[in-house]
């Protein structure tokens, strides 16, 4: 066989197994078909937290001035309608600008759909995508332990989140990072002696946080102690 | 360039590139944290679900083509000469899916990956430079 020929039957051979592999890994994880339904808020969520750092739970620039620790229960009522309401605000004008880091430390009291809940946004920190998870299990939260952190809904929101796929969420929930993770929270969340959700702790970040006093879900309930913490 | 030459600059590519493959993959298994100059870029992509095909680590696959080229690039067969072509020229193709993947999709990027790319993109050229090199049949 001519040299020519050779090449040819290289390239014609190479150039099929590599286009295999990659529409087999296209289609493995799903990038080559649409979930049956995305959840709701995925859009809103993806423009919140774009270009947004996150590190395992933490939202957020490591620099930031101020730290927030967050204690929430994926399925408490009052947590959703912070995250929904007063989160946006909190993104847009303190954390976005990289005046605020928040720390998310995840409860689950209100009942097994918590913790499953939890799991699933704690499966996706190892890709640094929790907060998307997390909204959006917020953004979709029903009631509590009626079966709405069914495995329909984590598929659909791991699919929603670029780059995560419904696998890591539902596979990931019992890895060994995800038990150090729970663990972490929620010796955190008893060492605080945290009794109710959601409960947040804020202060300069490296020194010693305080817990406040928030008289209202929406972002005015917090923006007094941020701005007062910027400014110390 | 010569064709023994070529050989050895091939062995030592395929020999690189499956170091870093091998890197990758005890790393992904042992899930042990992988050294990347720029923090989260490594774990971001080594956690993604686009690290494993069918269960396979994809660096495995990576490994085992690289491997391939080093076994191929012994032989002074066509055979081989092709194979070790083709395998290469497969890898550069996947590779480039997979940047593609680290840029568009997953918004990280590994290093690792990245270096990956460059023995790969270079064992194309010297595989295919081989074949070219190589004695006409008589």
């Amino acid at each position: 066989m001519s040299r020519r020929r050779l090449a040819l039957v290289a390239v014609a051979a190479g150039a099929l197994a590599g286009g295999a592999l990659a529409a087999a890994l296209a289609f493995s994880t799903g990038g080559s078909s649409k979930p049956a339904s995305a959840p709701v808020g995925a859009a809103r969520v993806a423009a919140m937290l774009e270009g947004i750092p996150q590190q395992g739970t933490e939202l957020g620039s490591r620099r930031a001035p101020v730290t927030l620790v967050e204690f929430a229960d994926p399925q408490c009522p009052y947590c959703g309608d912070w995250a929904r309401v007063a989160l946006p605000v909190i993104v847009r004008d303190y954390v976005r600008p990289g005046k605020v880091r928040i720390v998310f430390s995840g409860m689950h009291f209100v009942g097994p759909e918590s913790e499953t809940a939890l799991r699933a946004a704690l499966a996706a920190a190892a890709q640094n995508r929790f907060w998307n998870v997390l909204e959006l299990l917020y953004e979709n939260q029903g009631t509590e332990n009626s079966g709405w952190v069914s495995d329909t809904l984590l598929r659909s929101i791991g699919d929603a989140v670029p780059g995560l796929g419904a696998k890591t969420v539902i596979d990931g929930q019992r890895s060994a990072a995800v038990e150090r993770l729970l663990a972490a929270s929620d010796a955190l969340a008893q060492q605080a002696g945290v009794q109710s959700t959601p409960t947040f702790a804020l202060g300069r970040t490296g020194s010693k946080l305080a817990f406040v006093n928030v008289p209202s879900l929406d972002a005015s309930g917090i923006e007094p102690a941020i701005d007062a913490a910027l400014k110390q | 360039m010569s064709e023994r030459r070529l050989q050895e600059t091939i062995a030592v590519l395929a020999i690189l590139g499956a170091g870093i493959a091998g890197y990758l993959t005890v790393a992904h298994v042992t899930h042990t944290p992988v050294a990347c100059v720029r923090s989260g870029g490594c774990e971001t992509v080594q956690h993604s679900a686009y690290s494993e095909l069918w269960g396979i680590p994809v660096a495995a696959i990576g490994l085992a083509g690289y491997l391939l080229i080093a076994v191929s690039s012994r032989r002074r067969t066509d055979p081989a000469r092709v194979a070790g072509a083709a395998a290469a020229l497969a890898g550069l193709v996947f590779a480039a899916y997979l940047v593609y993947v680290q840029v568009g999709v997953i918004h990280a990027v590994c290093q690792w990956c990245m270096a990956s790319d460059v023995v790969v993109a270079l064992l194309v050229v010297a595989t295919f430079l081989r074949i070219s090199r190589s004695a006409a049949p008589r």
